[in-house]
This record gives structure tokens, sequence and C-alpha cells, in this order.
């Protein structure tokens, strides 16, 4: 039997990093390694519309940037329908799944009835809203508002209906994701708390907001810091529902970046673009997770 | 509100709910089974002699979506299997031995699953092109890891770290050694929790848009990019967009409804302890 | 009975980070021994026996098995079987494949494997459980399992980390019996974690008292409850817990709240100590420390009276019933035979 030191220690060590290494190395490939040249790209004057400007550009892209108004245009869209979808799918989640749970016999159904939207292609949800649903004349919307006497409205065409479509979309889309996660949460929680709480004669929103609402924050964090990762990265939807328009009117900045690099193929602006997107990414993720860290206990 | 009133209002909202979320679904799979004439009736018929012409057309006419959904299923499947191939033994590394850098490494892994797929798809374009590597099922597949393993690795800790330590032990004990440990002893225990890794990594490469429209082209088409060239070319063809949507959408549809139970548990699993791109 | 199984531990210290859990941990126990490691939750002896098992590496010592020195041995090749506190069966396998999981590690032959099994199983009681799942049964039927697994594989050495502590106390007592009559047949050293002084004191041959990572009493049950070598063992054995009094002890006399006593031995130097007196020691007498009865426990064959004196509290047992009343005076002594003198400051043994 080996009399190395710390025999059992390193082949643990060993034995780890076999099976660890492959999948780390092969990520740090694919991620950083073009992370880099992306940062690269972006300080170049690079465009394959007019290939004979090229060299280094230093924080030029950057610079036009600032003073591009598209680009802000972008940013507060951006802004608007991340905080937009991410507030309007926590409340409506959370609502649905209070109600629901008080009726244990329909949960079957409202899960099966959840699944649809999560499982579906985002392009595919973006191409039913524009064709079934908002399509004038002929969408179910349209219908709707017909039959009310509420009129005809242009949802994708009008550039202020269509921020609030493509917002609705992508709400519809993934409600059911926090209605089915606070729906399991809330089943999680024990009843006898609730029943102190009533013999304390706290009233039923008493009980909710004292109760229910602390014990259930960590679910509605991490749902939270899940569905703005989605939304500050959402693409397809938006892409096949409006293609960023009419105008730039849907165009948030995930959307700018790539119609920079890949329809007016200017990739030096388009990196830049992206490098920012990624940095915004970054530092709201790391604000929602330092603020989980610290609201956790 | 009396007691009586309180269950029909709760049933009439989450009646409401089913709707819309179901229904668009369902409409679409109804207008599948129209002609055009009768998609474009108003008031909308719910009564119609239904056609499987649209389906004919989508799959067996000259525009057919067969090729794209082979092009799916190649692309699907292979980054599932190579995801779960790398990420099985990783995760239970990260879950449960000792190495350096081991919590280093771990936020690592969580760290790019933050990023936006537009900063990785510019030197992705760019990349691959110099290697003539569009257009081909390695490229794509290696790429769709990017999002795929480090989903899968965190989901899969969560699980790992479920399994009572002192039965590996008991394992090593028993003279297993760590590799019969892991086969005989974790993964069992864990197979439910690679079914819940499987269906999710599964819908998220079939539902994968923006890298394989940059990165695809004209061999290597997933159903995706299929399906938003429809838009353009199949302008007012309602009927005919349904019913490819039906059938480009089967598959995860098919896998929801069956896995439902697994996908719920599965988004709570991850959305409590952290990380994950849905 | 083989002379396999004896171990020697030299000098083993453990830490985790800044917290150092094991101090210097010296320990000799004698092949075919059964030797009990006692202690409160967090004096180490769990970490004791993982670190015998080898499932905790040293950060500073030696073990040996058998003159063999297995301190960085990896814990299946030391030959040690190991019963969980939480058993640890293989939740996804049968009864019978849990107790052949060891054998068929090693190789041997199906029938081999069938053969021991069932021999292990019928030797715990088990022998109609093999085709069931773990969960399937009871806690204690699956504690039964996790012996029969250890068993099966005729190690030299049995780790058993506090094995009765899930079970109800009726079970808890009648398992007891049968893992001392287990012990006697197999002869197998076997090494015993647990909390519960009673459990190690019918038990064990010897006992190891942890104390905040370190063995402050290796001995026979009776000499550890006999003649405890600290205060804090003195208070740790023995239900109800011996009574610890501070008092003075000057040349042959004890002083307690202003009583005097007889002291055992004879103190040149007049010492600030603590005297220990068992519950049942203590006598009713004329002159002696001031009580007044608090709380009368009547446990049906003997009784358990609570005094308070100033503000100490005390405790008298006695077989039978008693006459005393709540909120009588009284007076206490003590043989002085049955004192245990110990420093005040330092806690140790001074007769």
């Amino acid at each position: 039997m080996g009399l190395n030191k710390s025999n059992v220690e390193d082949q643990e060590r060993r034995f780890a990093l076999i099976l660890f290494l492959p999948s780390f190395l092969l990520l740090l490939l694919i991620t950083t390694a073009p992370l880099v040249f992306l940062a690269w790209n972006s300080l170049q004057k690079l465009d394959l519309g007019m290939p004979w400007i090229s060299g280094f550009a230093g924080f030029g892209n950057y610079v036009k940037m600032g003073e591009d108004p598209r680009f802000w245009n972008s940013l507060g869209l951006t802004f608007l329908y991340t905080s937009s979808t991410v507030v309007l799918q926590i409340l409506i989640g959370l609502s649905l799944a209070l109600l629901v749970l008080q009726i244990p016999r329909g949960q079957a159904i409202m899960r099966i009835a959840a699944i649809l939207p999560i499982v579906l292609a985002p392009v595919v949800v973006g191409l039913f809203w524009r064709t079934l649903v908002l399509a004038p004349d002929f969408g179910l919307v349209d219908l709707v508002t017909r039959a009310l006497g509420l009129g005809n409205y242009n949802w994708l065409g009008d550039p202020q209906l269509a921020l609030i479509s493509v917002i609705a979309i992508h709400t519809w889309q993934w409600t059911p994701f926090a209605f089915l996660v606070l729906l399991a949460t809330l089943a999680t929680l024990p009843p006898d708390v609730f029943e102190a709480a009533r013999l304390d004669r706290a009233n039923a929103w008493q009980r909710f907001w004292h109760i229910t609402l602390p014990l259930i924050r960590p679910a509605i964090v991490m749902v939270i810091i899940l569905r703005t990762m989605t939304a500050l990265s959402a693409f397809a939807a938006i892409f096949a529902a409006t293609g960023g328009g009419p105008g730039t009117s849907t165009e948030i900045l995930n959307l700018y970046a790539y119609r920079t690099s890949f329809t007016e193929l200017n990739i030096g602006y388009g990196s830049a673009l992206a490098i920012v997107l990624l940095a915004i990414t970054m530092l709201v993720s790391w604000t929602l997770f330092r603020h989980r860290r610290k609201g956790s206990t | 509100m009396n007691r009586f009133g309180r269950q029909v209002t709760l049933y009439a909202v989450s009646g409401l709910l089913v709707s819309v979320w179901a229904f668009p679904v369902l409409w679409a799979f109804l207008t599948s089974f129209k002609t055009e004439r009768d998609v474009l009736a108003y008031p909308p018929m719910f009564f119609f002699t239904p056609t499987l012409s649209n389906y004919k057309e989508v799959l067996f006419g000259t525009s057919s979506i067969l090729p794209n959904l082979w092009s799916s299923l190649v692309v699907t499947c292979s980054a599932t299997f190579f995801t779960l191939c790398l990420a099985i033994p990783a995760a239970y590394a990260l879950a449960r031995l000792r190495y350096p850098f081991r919590r280093a490494s771990g936020f690592y892994i969580l760290a790019t699953q933050m990023l936006p797929p537009v900063g990785l798809v510019i030197p992705y374009y760019l990349t691959l092109q110099r290697f003539g590597w569009l257009d081909t099922y390695s490229g794509l597949v290696i790429i769709y890891l990017t999002f795929s393993l480090p989903f899968a690795i965190w989901l899969l800790v969560s699980y790992f770290e479920d399994i009572p330590y002192e039965m590996e032990e008991a394992a090593l004990l028993d003279r297993a050694g760590r590799w019969r440990a892991l086969w005989f002893i974790v993964l069992p225990q864990v197979g439910g929790g690679i079914a819940v890794t499987t269906v999710f990594v599964f819908l998220n490469a079939w539902n994968e848009f923006m890298f394989a429209v940059v990165l695809g082209g004209n061999r290597v088409r997933p159903v995706t990019v299929a399906m938003f060239n429809f838009i353009s070319v199949e302008q007012t063809q309602w009927a005919k967009v349904a019913a490819g949507s039906m059938v480009a959408m089967a598959p995860v549809i098919l896998l929801g409804l069956l896995a439902q139970r697994h996908i719920v548990k599965g988004l709570t699993v991850g959305a409590v302890k952290g990380g994950g791109r849905r | 009975m083989s002379a396999r199984g004896s171990v020697k531990m030299e000098k083993v210290s453990k830490r985790h980070g800044e917290t150092t859990v094991l101090h210097s941990v010296n320990l000799e126990i004698k092949a075919g021994e059964f030797f009990v490691l006692l202690g409160p939750s967090g004096s180490g002896k769990t970490t004791t026996l993982r670190i015998l098992a080898g499932l905790e590496p040293v950060s500073g010592g030696q073990v040996w098995i058998d003159g063999e020195d297995v301190t960085f041995t990896e814990p299946g090749a030391r030959d040690v079987a190991m019963v969980f506190q939480s058993y640890a069966l293989y939740p996804h396998m049968t009864v019978a494949q849990n107790i052949g999981f060891p054998l068929k590690m090693v190789g041997q032959s199906q029938q081999a494997i069938a053969e021991a099994v069932n021999e292990a199983a019928k030797r715990v009681g088990i022998a109609h459980l093999l085709s069931r799942r773990p969960g399937q049964l009871s806690g204690g039927q699956q504690q039964r399992v996790a012996l029969a697994r250890a068993i099966v594989r005729h190690p030299r050495i049995f780790l058993l980390d506090e094995p009765l502590s899930n079970l109800d106390a009726k079970l808890r007592l009648e398992t007891r019996l049968e893992l001392h009559q287990l012990q006697r047949e197999l002869g197998v050293t076997t090494v015993y974690v647990t909390h519960d002084q009673e459990e190690a004191m019918t038990l064990a041959d010897r006992i190891a008292v942890f104390m905040e990572g370190e063995i402050v009493q290796v001995g026979t049950p009776r000499d550890i409850f006999g003649e405890p070598s600290t205060m804090e063992v003195a208070g740790f054995i023995g239900t109800p817990p011996m009574n610890l009094i501070p008092a003075q002890w000057t040349e042959n006399t004890i002083d307690i709240q202003g009583s005097t006593h007889q002291a055992p031995m004879f103190s040149s130097q007049s010492k600030d100590i603590t005297v220990g007196i068992r519950p049942n020691d203590f006598r009713l007498t004329l002159h002696g420390i001031s009580a007044r009865v608090l709380h009368i426990e009547d446990l049906g064959d003997n009784t358990i009276i609570n005094f308070e004196a100033n503000t100490l509290r005390l405790k008298l047992k006695m077989e039978g019933l008693t006459n005393l009343r709540e909120g009588e005076e009284v007076h206490l002594s003590f043989d002085p035979k049955s004192a245990h003198l110990f420093d005040r400051q330092n806690g140790k043994r001074l007769n």
C-alpha cells in the first residue's frame, strides 16, 4: 500500500481533473477565446461591405457609439423592454400561482397549458403572433377588438404599438415559467406558519405580505435573474415578428448589434455594440447576484 | 363573495389562462387543416372540412421542410449527446470532488451562461468562415455546446449534490474505487436528473435560431430557420405556415406533453439552485 | 478469533482551515476488543473514526493497523468495514445486492457471493428480506442490512458510527444486546462511536472519552465510572449526572457552603476544589449542606430528589419511595470514600 504522502488526495485530484478538464477546456475555447476576438474586432475598422476601409480604430467605434442616436434608442428600448416584461411576468405569474393554488383539481391542466409557450421556439412564437394573432383583419386580437367594437389596429406596423406587441409576445411566452416555479415554491410552504398567523388574527393580505412573500423571496429573485438574462438576449421572437422595426422602434441593443454586423456588414462597430451589451449583461447579473447573496437568509 | 362564487371565479380565471396560453397553438393546429380560402373567411370558421393538402405540401412539396427536420434532428441529437458526455462527469467533479480552483471554475461556468449570444455569434461567424466550417454539421454542433454545456453542468450539479455523500464513502470502503463508485452507485441515482437535463438540452438545441441562421447555410438549415424563411416567402399563406409550424414544433410539443412533470421539476431545481438559461 | 485488527494511532491531529478538530490523539486498540469512542457532539470522536476508515486525511500523525502504516492508504485497501449513522444503503439495489456489493467489487464468483450473503443475512436475522429494497424496510431492518454488508467481508475491523441513534428507545436496547452478542461471536475488533454514555458502559471492553478534540481518559467502563480523571468526564458519565460542587479542601475536611465534611485524603495546603458526588452517594444527615427540596421525581422503582442549596442544584437518587415533601429543609452529606475531588481550575482529579 502506497506510503506516498497524500496518496489518497492526489488520486482524488487526478480523478477530478480527468472528469472536469475536457468540459472546462472546451468552454474556454468556445467562449473566452471568441470574446477576446470580439473585443479585438471592436477596436478595428472592419466593414465587409466596404472592405477597403480597414485598420486599427482604437476606441473610435465606442466614441461613435456615444454620438449615435440609434444606439441610445436601442439602449432605452432594451431597458424598457427588459424591465416591463420581467415585472409583468412576475406580477402575472405570482397572481396566477396564488390563484391556482386554491384549485387543486385544475392544476394538471394548468401545467399542460403552461408548458406549451415555453417549449415553442421563440422564432415560431414570433411567427405565430405576427401571422395568426396580430395580423390586421385576420388575427385573433383583431377579431376580438372588432367584436368588442374597439376597432382595428396595426399592431406591428405602428411604432408604439409594435413595442407593446413585442413586450406582450415575450411576456406571453415566458410568464408560464414564473408561474410554474412560483406555484411549485408556494406548494412547498409549510401550512403551520399560516395557521399560526391566522390565530394571530392576520388577514389574507397581511399573511401574504408578511409571510408568503418573504418565504418565496429567494425563488422570486432567482426568477428575476433568469428572466432578465433571457430578456436582455431576446432575439428570435422580435426578429421574426418585426425584424426590429418598423424603423428602429423595436430594435433593442441585441438586435442593433446583429443588424449592424450581418445586415449592414459593419463588423467593427457591431462588435463594439456587442461588447457594450456584454458589459451591461455582466453588470446586471453581478448586481442581481450580489443582491441575492445579501438577501438570502 | 361566498364559497361557491369564489370557486367559480377561480375556475373562470384559470380557464381564461388556459385559453390564452394554449389557444395560439390550438388555433394554429386548426388553421393547418383549413384551405387558404377558409383561413381568410370572416368571421373565422370553427367548423370546416379539413384538408391535408397543407401538410402534403409542407412535407412533400417543392419547399418541403423534411430536409430541415433532418438537419434539426442531426444537430440537436449530436449536441445533446456530446453535451451529456461532457457535462455528466464535469458536474460530478464540481459537485463532489476536491481539486484546485474548484470554486473559481464553478463560477466561471456559471458566468459563461450569462453571455449574450450576439456577442459570440460575430466572432464565430468570422472564425468559421476562415476555416470553411460554415454550413457544416460539426461547426454548428460545437457552437451549440456553448449554451448547452454550462447549462447542463449547472443543472446536473444540483442533482449530484442531492445524493448523500455517505453512500459513495460506503462504496469506497467496499473497495469499489472511484470509477466504479461513480458508475454503480452514483449514476443510477441521478437517472432522473439526467433525464430532465436531456429534455432541456434537447429543447434548447431544437429551438435555437440565431446561431442556426448565421452559421448554417443551404445544407445545414434547421427547422427554425426554415420557419423564418416561410414568413417572407409564403406571405399570406397562413394555412401553410400553420402546417409548417406544426411539423417543426411537433417534436418539442410532444416532448413537452410527455415530459411535463420532468420539465416542471427541472424548472424549479434550476431556479432555486441557481443558473439556467430557461 | 484471530489476532487481526489491532490499531495504533500516534499524535493524530486534524485541522479544518483555522479550526483544529483533533489535537494529538494517541490510541491503542487490541485485536478483538470492543472499543468505544465516547463524547458529546463535536468532540472529535466521529472524525477519529473516519480517519481510521481512511475517509478523512490526517493533518498530522500516523495510523497503524496490525503494525502496518496505513496513514495514507485508501479506504478500500484497509480491510475495514463501516456502518454509517444513516446506514448509507444503496437505494437502487435489493438487500441481497447491497450485502453482496463488497464481494462483487473484489470479483468473487456469483455462487460464493450468494452463499456469503445468505450467511450474513441469517446472522442478523434478515434472510427473509433479501429481495426487498431499502426503501421498503423499517429503520431497524435497514440497520441490519448495513450490519450484514459490513460482516459479509470478514474485515479485520468493524467501525460503527452511532448505529443505534436513529432507532426508537425500545429497539435501541434490544439491538444493543444483539450487537454485543454478535461481536462476541465474531470476535472482530470493533470501534464504536456514540454520545450515549449508557450505551458505552454496557457495550465496551474499553472506552476512550473525547472532549473538545482530545482524549481525556481511556479505561474500562468500571475505571471511568469509578475514577473519572477530569471534572468533565465525571459530569458526562452517569445518569443522572454527578453533582459537581465547588468547595474548599483543607487538611482533612471539605468545606461546602459553610458545612464541613470529612475528606478522603489529607491535603497540606488549602485548595479550591470541586467535589463530585454521585446522586446515589448522597445521604440525608443531621449536619451537612443545607438544602431545600425543590421537586421529587418518582420513577417507580427509584426516586430522584432535586434540591436547591443557595444557588446550587443537587440531585439525590434513592431506591423506593421517599417521605420528603416539596419545600422541606434537610441536610446532605456523603461517605468520604465516594467523593471525587477535582482541582477547580484545571478540572483534574486529585484523589
